[in-house]
């Protein structure tokens, strides 16, 4: 599974014609000057990969060598990288975690050596992580959540669809949405389930919901993109029209769903920001400059008055956006607001 | 079960009142609790199938409906082929894990070909099968030539397969897919979406080949004695690469009518399906040990699943919940099936 998940690695860094190497353990040797960052990450995902294009594009900016590894979704393995890149003696190690109470004696061999380790986009139980740069998904759940109240005047019923159950964006989107949802007593869950964060699943859980609720159902929240998507196939070969959908991720099609109205709005996690933002956190610590080590990345709403822009940023005009990225995010990490890419609504603090 | 039937001197076929047992083969009374005994053996598949429709029935007066049995149907399409195909290789005491894997690079491969050449439809269904049946050849090579154990080979494959969806992908989904790729999987004839008749129209071929056809005693000649079958002339080798390769084409089409229903490309799609497949033909009664079992078992096994999912969504049973109920009445199916085949024998 390694092997394969490192021909992944390869073989999309070839594609993306980006210039740095994709390559884990081995290459120890450093190129002169540059500060040399570990990288490993969960899972080569749809998110990780437009963080990927993100991170190489600050990286090429700021005279960084980024050493890339996937774990594959395996906790042993993300531990014996981080083993790995310990041993290579890189500058600072970046880790998209695939469980919060994993590598604890990584953590502390990292801290003994004076390696700053920084989590990026999911949480480490671990006091000593030299930086924390994280998504608030409860913010997001909530603002979801409020979105679709808005629409329904505050009555009416909804179902949920949940990612994978114990996940800790599955738990913090849900608690964000409870949260909205107890200011609206007029607002009925019918049903609330998991459908993985996947399409596919996602389509025949919301078809058997409608099998048994029928014309009840006035709305669907989804804790992503993807589902929401599934859910509108099923509302589609129902032959039910207008019935708002409302979405968290900001991926292609989501954005394109806003775009037609079909989704009543979806809130951005630009992956490349994000990790981005990670990596300059990381380079600061390296170079002992003053920065916030814990910024909070906050996801812009997006609805059909600024879609046109978030679609410009994470689709149509990408290669602009990436030109631009190194400089937005030196600035983002000033303002401490590492969410901001210009979208109309955003305000930098 | 000997009666006081070996002292009578009447041969029981003369009397009318009995019939032989539908468990054991000897004769009961119709009727009887014997009887009732053997009939609720033999058919325990059908009977709990019965049990659960009554239930969900009960439960919610919008589970028998015209709309429901559509989507049930809907939904099982994609399942019931890599289930028929894994029939067929179970029947040869083999197994295919690799399906799963199968349909997320089959998925991958069409949903590049529509983004490279939207408008062109047919091309990716070509796409999907001719990478499912290159996949199932694979398997079919390793097992029937090389004599490696389909556990393994499938394995290799299953694993060697979900890597290579995210190469296709370059590590992530495939989005922004054409619209007219998903006329594949919606497009509606005489109100049945084409899945649903792919599924229809391959359960009944199958149904006919393997009880009809000379190749479909092949297949239970093979697993059932591989020496007695060739020394009886028939090539095994040829009719275990063939089982492989057919299972690898079903599951080819599966994952492109999958990609096409939600218009999009992930590259874990199908992962962990080849257990659904594996236990819709167990629940059906195949012996994993090759020799036994039926098309119509699967199909019934299939569709005890799908109603399951589709009944405990309705009645709003957490997923969990779902997961541990399927569980137990898989095992418990497989038990009653296996205990009162031990009767019959």
């Amino acid at each position: 599974m390694r092997l394969t998940t490192k021909l992944a690695v390869i073989a999309s860094a070839g594609m993306l014609g980006l210039g740095l190497t994709a390559c884990g353990a081995g290459d120890t040797e450093s190129k002169s000057g540059k500060t040399r960052i570990g990288v490993t990450v969960y899972d080569m995902s749809s998110f990780i990969t437009a963080g990927k294009e993100g991170m190489d594009a600050y990286a090429k900016a700021n005279n960084i060598e980024l050493l890339w590894n996937s774990a594959n979704g395996d906790v042993s393995t993300q531990a014996n990288q981080v083993d790995s890149l310990i041993n290579q003696g890189v500058d600072a190690i970046i880790i998209v975690p695939i469980q919060a109470d994993s590598l604890g004696p990584q953590v502390q061999t990292a801290k003994s050596k004076g390696i700053p380790l920084v989590a990026v986009n999911a949480a480490l139980n671990n006091k000593d992580v030299a930086g924390n740069v994280q998504p608030d998904d409860v913010a997001a759940g909530a603002q979801e959540m409020q979105m679709m109240a808005d629409r329904l005047g505050g009555k009416g019923n909804i179902v949920i669809l949940q990612g994978p159950l114990g996940q800790s964006g599955e738990i913090d989107r849900t608690k964000g949405i409870e949260q909205v949802l107890a200011k609206y007593p007029d607002i009925k869950v019918l049903a609330k389930d998991t459908a993985n964060w996947k399409r596919d699943e996602a389509v025949n859980k919301v078809k058997n919901w409608i099998s048994g609720f029928g014309p009840q159902i006035d709305a669907v929240v989804s804790e992503n993109d993807d589902m929401g998507l599934g859910a509108l196939q099923a509302l589609k070969e129902s032959g039910r029209t207008g019935v708002p959908i409302v979405g968290i991720d900001g991926i292609e099609d989501g954005l394109n769903a806003v775009k037609s109205g079909e989704f009543i709005g979806t809130s951005l996690q630009n992956g490349t920001v994000e990790l981005s933002a990670g990596l300059a956190v990381t380079n600061a610590l390296v170079k002992k400059e003053k920065v916030n080590t814990e910024p909070v990345y906050i996801m812009p709403a997006i609805t059909k008055d600024n879609v046109d822009v978030a679609y410009q940023h994470v689709v149509s005009d990408r290669q602009k956006f990436l030109d631009g990225l190194s400089e937005l995010t030196a600035q983002n990490l000033k303002t401490g607001d590492i969410a901001y890419e210009g979208i109309p609504g955003q305000k930098q603090q | 079960m000997t009666t006081g039937l070996s002292t009578d001197d009447t041969p029981p076929e003369i009397d009318k009142a009995f019939v032989p047992s539908p468990t054991t083969g000897e004769p009961v009374r119709l009727l009887s609790g014997g009887w009732f005994a053997g009939v609720a053996l033999r058919y325990s598949m059908v009977i709990v199938m019965l049990l659960v429709i009554m239930y969900f029935s009960y439960r919610s007066a919008r589970f028998s409906t015209p709309e429901n049995l559509l989507t049930i149907l809907v939904a099982a399409a994609p399942f019931a082929l890599i289930a028929l195909g894994q029939t067929l290789v179970v029947l040869t005491g083999g197994i295919d894990l690799s399906v799963g894997s199968v349909i997320a690079v089959s998925a991958m491969a069409s949903a590049a070909t529509a983004k490279a050449n939207p408008g062109q439809v047919w091309m990716t269904v070509l796409v999907a099968m001719v990478v499912g049946l290159a996949v199932g050849s694979v398997n079919g090579i390793l097992v029937s030539r090389i004599n490696v154990p389909p556990f393994i080979a499938t394995l290799g494959t299953l694993t060697a397969g979900s890597g290579l969806a995210y190469v296709i992908g370059g590590g992530a989904p495939i989005n922004g897919l054409p619209a007219e790729f998903g006329s594949i999987a919606n497009t509606k004839i005489m109100g049945l979406q084409i899945p649903v008749l792919v599924m229809i129209i391959g359960i009944v071929v199958l149904a006919v080949v393997m009880k009809r056809t000379t190749y479909g005693m092949r297949v239970y000649a093979v697993g059932g004695n591989r020496s007695a079958a060739e020394i009886a002339g028939i090539n095994a080798k040829n009719v275990l690469f063939s089982v492989y390769a057919f299972s690898g084409l079903l599951a080819g089409i599966s994952g492109v009518m999958l990609a096409s229903r939600v218009i999009s490309g992930p590259p874990n799609l199908g992962q962990g399906y080849e257990l659904d497949a594996i236990a819709a033909v167990v629940i059906g009664g195949a012996s994993l040990m090759g020799g036994r079992g039926t098309v119509w078992g699967t199909v019934l096994g299939l569709f005890m699943i799908q109603t399951l999912n589709n009944g405990l969504d309705i009645l709003v049973v957490p997923a969990y919940w779902q997961d541990v109920i399927k569980g137990v009445l898989i095992v418990a199916a497989v038990a009653v099936d296996v205990w009162s085949t031990r009767r019959r024998t």
